[in-house]
């Protein structure tokens, strides 16, 4: 097979695997990251010493994720990746440590947005009566908007770059073919193409998440 | 004073006894390793073996062509023929010396005869472990190959798969972590012993002394000094095989008085 028709071949159907991959990552990582940045957010709010304790053990546990090389990250959730899909290997047994790669990454990025809400904005809320819960989804969700979209887009394109490394478990995508046939196997025409596609998924995502962003500014008169 | 001058005397004497010299390059584990083994009786024989341990893969050809060394010891004959046909070297196989088998193992089956239809395969994504792989469940009787001039056939050059196997592409060593999601995995000896399959499991079944992948030793085409003969009768020799065997336990083979022919 000559290296063009291995291309056409192969891209295909990873093409597709990388969607699926980065795609439900990005949709779990999402509401994960949301959580835990908000949990960050008000652990370090709070004046009592139980709060500092549990956002500096939360902000450890963060940045143990944050530190952990991804391919050693898969490997170290074998266990975990199994009881949730079933199996340590392929494409959905990716999306594991995919997720958990990305969650405490948006989490910091979730964190940073939500400090950025003026503070008397929430303490108007307070005095208006509002609970923890509705200054949450009713204030600083809206409020920090932009920023989080804009930090969800950020959390997507760097999950196209780390599903390059879902190869290593069987699991398929641009990134293995860029890996097994345009390194290991010297195929520069596959090399070529796999690159290409990633930089357009990962424009597409970047343009995506810009379009977003300047819609919400627009509707609110922002722009 | 004079003791010192004896002992340096005693020195220089033996190592001019030296009638010939043989540099060999090799890689340090195990080829050096083995090559050791057999420095003491070469030596009785008035040979004496200087190993240069040369841990790159393309090096020690290129040290074997332009004659900085009278052979080298760290590839198999798949290799050699990729590395002849691009550098146009002039070679040839003295021995093979030892293999690092792959094998295919298994968690729930005992043995081939029960093949599971629909089974998943994990196999090594490298070209050279992937192709060895492939070759070896052709071996096995799970699945045909079509005849490619490539010596690295892929997952694509599956010409029939009779039991329906799902044949996945793993990193080498991850294989022994996946064993338990699979039924069967192709792997590499060297990493099923560090990840601690061997010697818990037994391979079902093995690549063969008489594989390919066999090390070898090389030196220049038409070089026929004697002492290169003696060389290969003690690599060969019954001692190097217990060597092997006893040193490197399920890892390595020997593989004596088969020479891979191209």
């Amino acid at each position: 097979m000559s290296q063009l028709e291995l291309v056409l071949h192969l891209v295909p159907l990873e093409l597709l695997n990388t969607i699926y991959m980065v795609v439900v990552s990005a949709f779990f990582s999402c509401f994960g990251g949301l959580f835990l940045g908000a949990l960050l957010y008000q652990t370090q709010k709070e004046p009592q010493k139980i709060f500092s304790w549990a956002y500096k053990l939360l902000s450890f546990v963060v940045n143990i994720g944050r530190s952990i090389p991804f391919a050693i990250l898969i490997v170290a959730l074998i266990p975990w990746t199994r009881w949730v899909v079933g199996t340590s290997i392929g494409t959905t047994a990716a999306i594991v440590p995919l997720t958990v790669a990305a969650i405490p990454f948006f989490a910091r990025i979730v964190e940073g947005a939500l400090n950025q809400v003026d503070e008397k904005i929430v303490q108007a809320a307070l005095i208006m009566g509002s609970t923890r819960w509705q200054i949450f989804y009713k204030v600083l969700i809206p409020e920090a908007l932009p920023s989080l979209v804009q930090g969800l887009t950020l959390t997507t394109v760097t999950l196209i770059s780390y599903s390059a490394l879902a190869g290593l478990v069987g699991g398929g995508g641009l990134g293995k073919l860029a890996i097994q046939y345009g390194y290991q196997r010297f195929n520069g025409t596959m090399m070529c193409i796999t690159l290409v596609l990633l930089l357009a998924l990962v424009e597409i995502a970047q343009g995506i998440g810009d379009q977003l962003v300047h819609h919400i500014l627009k509707k609110r008169g922002l722009v | 004073m004079t003791k010192l001058c004896w002992i340096f005397l005693a020195l220089l004497a033996a190592c001019g006894h030296c009638k010939n010299q043989i540099k060999i390059a090799a890689s340090s584990v195990p080829h050096a390793e083995i090559l050791r083994v057999i420095e003491p009786d070469l030596k009785k024989e008035g040979i004496c073996l200087k190993v240069v341990e040369v841990d790159d893969y393309s090096l020690p050809n290129r040290l074997l062509a332009e004659k900085q060394v009278d052979a080298n010891f760290f590839q198999h004959l798949p290799f050699l023929n990729v590395q002849q046909s691009q550098f146009g070297y002039q070679f040839e196989v003295l021995t093979a010396v030892h293999l690092e088998p792959l094998g295919i193992y298994s968690l729930t089956v005992t043995n081939l005869n029960e093949i599971v239809t629909g089974a998943k395969v994990a196999i090594p994504s490298d070209p050279t472990n992937e192709g060895r792989a492939l070759q070896l469940l052709e071996t096995a009787g799970l699945i045909h190959l079509r005849d490619t001039c490539d010596a690295y056939p892929t997952l694509l050059d599956i010409a029939e798969n009779p039991y329906c196997l799902k044949i996945q592409e793993i990193d080498a060593a991850f294989l022994p972590r996946a064993l338990q999601d699979v039924t069967y995995a192709v792997i590499p000896s060297n990493f099923a012993l560090q990840g601690g399959v061997i010697p818990k499991h037994q391979a079902l079944v093995q690549e063969s002394a008489d594989s390919p992948y066999a090390n070898i030793v090389v030196i220049r085409e038409g070089d026929s000094r004697p002492s290169l003969q003696i060389l290969k009768q003690h690599l060969t020799s019954e001692k190097v095989g217990r060597f092997i065997q006893e040193t490197y336990r399920g890892v390595l083979i020997p593989v004596s008085d088969t020479t891979p022919s191209s």
